[in-house]
């Protein structure tokens, strides 16, 4: 990218302070308003909630390797795999990029020395922590048996700890309101002079769709939950059918919010993989308004589609036919996204770092996971596979394919960045290898199994015990994808203490965090203001392929080693 | 924070990630009109529920509505009107610099908002009196073995005669009652909970330009509290027809 | 770049002075939305056509009217979105824009009968009480 220098800095330059050693103290990092160190903090606290849902995860697969249920009763398994789902999607799925490598990135990205809230950003941490806080309680004191979607009237009759488990839920929508209003503001007005909306990195793009979704939809689930709540706890009736009320009604409420979540969980991840690609493919990204513009038509299509979860409720069959149609239209924009980074890489100078086979493994799996949602946004095919295992295939294949290999891809792309430091990278794509693996051999089973007919949320399946094969399948794949979760752990955590120093731009990337801040940034970032003169994406494939020679042979030695 | 390359302007003093002053007030403005959009949602769900079950059950909410005290609606709908304008004028004088007026525009405001809550408490009073909260006491209409359904509140009769209305007997279905109630309660509720965040918000704005906090520095403060401020009444004027004058 | 913006004239309060909303419209407004909400309860209760009075759709409408306008003057005077930038505007705008959305699920209530079967509630509860610990199938 060009950009320019400009002014000049009364502070004195080649200090080697950055954001992490500035203050030592532990309150310096607890009451930090920098953008940096909240991103960090996120890191550990959304590393400790995926720990714990991970533990549910293996619970309910390790249930599933017998016909019969080995380790859990029925109300056990209940509350299992609604641990499983709560904390995945509204501690981790839902805020991983957003608070991490959003917090972090978007002020550098945009030239700005902080976000445009930094108090609020403090606070949304807190509220967040908080939140998952009340859900691990309501954990402890006896769990929750209505499953992440706490349909009523299951939920209002449960006597189960929701009512503290949803006001932890509400908690954390306002943290990632807070976090949305955040980015609203940081894009639209920090932006450094020169940063045209069209100079923007891909990633702001997507994180400012991202925002608009979280600040309409999620306030209409949060006062959804929130009735839920007061229903069980005064007795008000508002989806009791005995006075009137509809159950469905809670059903549209919710989807209204929870479809288009699945858009702020991979819209961030479309955003990290459009930087990735372009940078390892020495290429600018192909069709960048196209791109820039899916981002918002996903935005904005993805509220009109949640019906597609309602097939098989009373919803009317016109309206069933409106929402299968729209989701269908929906599948353009994600489409265009494939095409263009497939499109990206041609005539690239493309190289298999780290993160670029994150980025591969990304965009295999979500084009299977998105194919198959065709088949459950088509109403007829949706009755037979809607609640079965295909279903549950379908959306981890989005959300864990999609979201979590996107998420790991950008960490190891930004892992330079955030902590000065370069991680071993044989183990880097060793365990990118070992992820893709463990992940298809865990969830395409489950494909099968589904079409076949095993529902889920059942943990016996006695009645066709020749579907066990699939399921030991599919724990074996889950030990390997554990396996491969361990890996980055590891060697990113003895990175930090052993690793090589990385330069400020271990990559040779473009944009403003590579080119214009040292590694790690210091605490306001740039040292002088910046103009921004061009386009972020400007690189030569065939200029950039020399840089990788030298690369190579580096790499080879450090195999050897 | 260091503000070694924050410009010198006219205006207030900048905080460290914004160059000027015009910069972090239009982006301050920016942040609370994309928490209100987050706010018209939040309460949208809600009209969107009282519209799906005003729309299914019109005649029995028509003759469970006569339940309410318009006569204290709209002296609560007054009472948000002028809190509004007392707010509109705290912030056109803290625009002027003139810090007595819109300290005491801003008392005014917290009195009014008070006084929206006392009429609320004798609403609700006579609500619960009358076993009309959706609880598990709820009763409405006729009892086998009673001779009328006629229960008393303190709540009631405490009002001067100008806001008190005729007692209507309880007709209706009572489980659509119920409904009606619930979310009554529900929406009023959660706009009262609203009204005692302003307050809160007032009260900590006041204080803190009283002991001059370097929180304030312009004007903008006032101008988001009452942009929260007036957001609550834009919630009242519609939540005052759709409940207390229910047409036939 | 921030450096060239010669034309700051702040007043005391630190605001743009063509920002700020004169003390006549404040006081005009506020007559208005008085003058609306007396509309509203006079139309409510006397409102002298009794074929009107009786028609649940023209009062209903009125009474709405009347709000929407009531809300108009709030928002656009008093929030200030009359003299605010234009993402202002477009923020205000979008956001009731967007609660339109939500009545999409009205197209659902329209479309299908949500009569529950007459009786329905005397039948005893298949979800109470559960019995899954002791009797797993």
């Amino acid at each position: 990218m060009s950009a320019t220098v400009v002014g000049q800095s009364s502070a004195k330059p080649s200090e080697p302070k950055n954001y992490l050693n500035a203050d030592h103290t532990l309150k310096s990092w607890l009451l930090s308003v920098d953008h940096k160190r909240i991103g960090v903090m996120y890191l550990i606290a959304v590393t400790f909630f995926f720990f714990i849902g991970s533990i549910a995860a293996a619970m309910i697969r390790y249930e599933l390797t017998s016909p019969k249920g080995i380790l859990l009763s029925s109300e056990v398994y209940n509350k299992t795999f609604s641990a499983h789902g709560i904390l995945m999607v509204f501690q981790f799925l839902v805020v991983v990029v957003p608070a991490v490598l959003g917090n972090f990135l978007i002020p550098i990205m945009i030239g700005a020395r902080d976000m445009a809230y930094p108090r609020l950003n403090l606070l949304s941490l807190y509220m967040f922590i908080t939140g998952g806080f009340l859900i691990l309680t309501s954990f402890v004191l006896g769990g929750v048996d209505a499953g992440w979607t706490f349909y009523v009237p299951l939920s209002t009759i449960s006597e189960t700890q929701i009512s503290l488990c949803l006001v932890g839920i509400f908690i954390t929508g306002f943290s990632s309101i807070f976090t949305a209003v955040n980015f609203i503001g940081t894009i639209h007005k920090m932006r450094a002079p020169g940063m045209t909306w069209y100079r923007l990195p891909l990633f702001i793009w997507s994180h400012y769709a991202t925002a608009i979704v979280v600040i309409l939809g999620t306030p209409v689930v949060a006062i959804t939950l929130f009735l839920v709540v007061v229903e069980r706890g005064f007795g008000f009736g508002i989806f009791s059918p005995e006075l009137g009320g509809d159950p469905v009604l809670f059903q549209h409420l919710f989807w209204f919010y929870s479809h288009p979540a699945v858009y702020i969980m991979i819209l961030p991840a479309f955003g990290i993989i459009s930087e990735i690609i372009s940078c390892f493919s020495r290429r600018p990204i192909f069709g960048y308004r196209f791109v820039a513009y899916s981002s918002l038509s996903i935005a904005f299509l993805g509220f009109l589609v949640w019906g597609h979860h309602m097939f098989l409720s009373s919803q009317s069959v016109l309206q069933g036919i409106i929402f299968s149609l729209i989701s269908f239209i929906l599948a353009v924009p994600s489409a265009v996204k494939v095409f263009n980074w497939t499109l990206t890489m041609v005539k690239g100078s493309v190289h298999f770092s780290t993160p670029m086979l994150y980025a591969l493994g990304f965009m295999g799996l979500f084009v299977i996971g998105g194919l198959t949602g065709l088949y459950l946004a088509s109403v007829d095919t949706d009755v037979h596979l809607t609640g079965t295992y295909f279903i549950v295939a379908h959306f981890h294949y989005v959300m864990v394919g999609g979201t979590i290999l996107a998420y790991l891809g950008g960490i190891h792309f930004w892992w330079p960045k955030m902590f000065g430091r370069t991680y071993s990278e044989f183990w880097g794509r060793l365990s990118a290898m070992i992820i893709f693996i463990g992940f298809n051999l865990t969830f395409f089973p489950q494909f099968m199994v589904g079409y076949l007919g095993m529902p889920r949320r059942y943990h016996y399946y006695y009645f066709a015990p020749e579907w066990q094969f699939y399921h030991l399948l599919s724990t074996a794949g889950s030990t390997v994808l554990g396996f491969g979760f361990l890996l980055p752990a590891l060697y990113l955590t003895y990175s930090l203490f052993k690793g090589k120093k990385a330069g400020p731009n271990p990559w040779n990337a473009k944009g403003l965090e590579w080119e214009y801040t040292s590694s790690p940034p210091i605490t306001e970032n740039f040292t002088q203001p910046i103009l921004v003169t061009d386009s972020v994406y400007d690189y030569n494939p065939a200029e950039d392929s020399k840089m990788y020679e030298v690369d190579e042979e580096a790499t080879v030695e450090d195999m050897n080693k | 924070m260091s503000h070694s390359h924050t410009k010198e302007t006219d205006g207030p003093e900048v905080y460290f990630q914004y160059e000027d002053i015009e910069q972090q007030q239009e982006t301050y403005l920016v942040g609370m009109w994309s928490f209100l959009v987050t706010e018209v949602m939040f309460f949208g769900a809600l009209f969107l529920i009282y519209t799906l079950y005003r729309w299914k059950f019109h005649d029995d909410f028509y003759l469970v509505h006569e339940q309410l005290n318009w006569k204290m609606g709209g002296l609560n709908t007054l009472i948000l009107l002028t809190s509004s304008f007392t707010v509109a004028l705290a912030v056109h004088f803290a625009q002027k610099g003139n810090t007595k007026l819109q300290m005491r525009c801003l008392f005014a405001t917290i009195l009014c908002a008070f006084g929206f809550l006392a009429v609320k408490t004798f609403e609700y009073g006579a609500k619960i009196d009358h076993n009309l909260l959706p609880n598990h006491h709820f009763q409405y209409g006729h009892v086998e073995g009673e001779e009328e359904h006629h229960v008393e509140s303190k709540w009631d009769k405490m009002l001067p005669s100008v806001l008190q209305v005729e007692k209507k007997e309880q007709h209706g279905n009572p489980q659509r009652a119920r409904l009606f109630f619930s979310i009554y309660f529900t929406m009023t509720g959660l706009h009262g909970l609203h009204v005692i965040i302003g307050i809160i918000c007032f009260t900590a704005l006041m204080i803190l330009i009283k002991i001059k906090s370097s929180l304030i520095t312009d004007y903008v403060p006032t101008e988001m509290v009452g942009l929260y401020w007036h957001f609550v009444d834009l919630v009242w004027i519609f939540l005052y027809p759709l409940y207390y004058l229910i047409p036939k | 770049m921030a450096a060239d913006h010669g034309h700051h004239e702040y007043t005391a309060g630190g605001a743009h002075a063509h920002h700020i909303l004169p003390q006549k419209t404040i006081f005009l407004i506020f007559g208005l939305l008085l003058g609306g909400m007396a509309l509203t309860i006079w139309a409510a209760f006397f409102l002298p056509v009794k074929s009107l009075l009786e028609n649940t759709f023209f009062m209903q409408s009125l009474a709405l009217g009347i709000a929407v306008f009531k809300a108009y003057l709030v928002v656009t005077y008093f929030m200030g979105v009359k003299m605010g930038t234009r993402l202002v505007k477009i923020f205000a705008i979008g956001g009731f824009v967007w609660f339109f959305v939500l009545f999409v699920m009205m197209a659902d209530y329209v479309s299908r009968p949500m009569e529950p079967v007459v009786g329905w509630e005397k039948v005893p509860s298949s979800a109470l009480p559960r019995d899954t610990v002791k009797n797993p199938e």
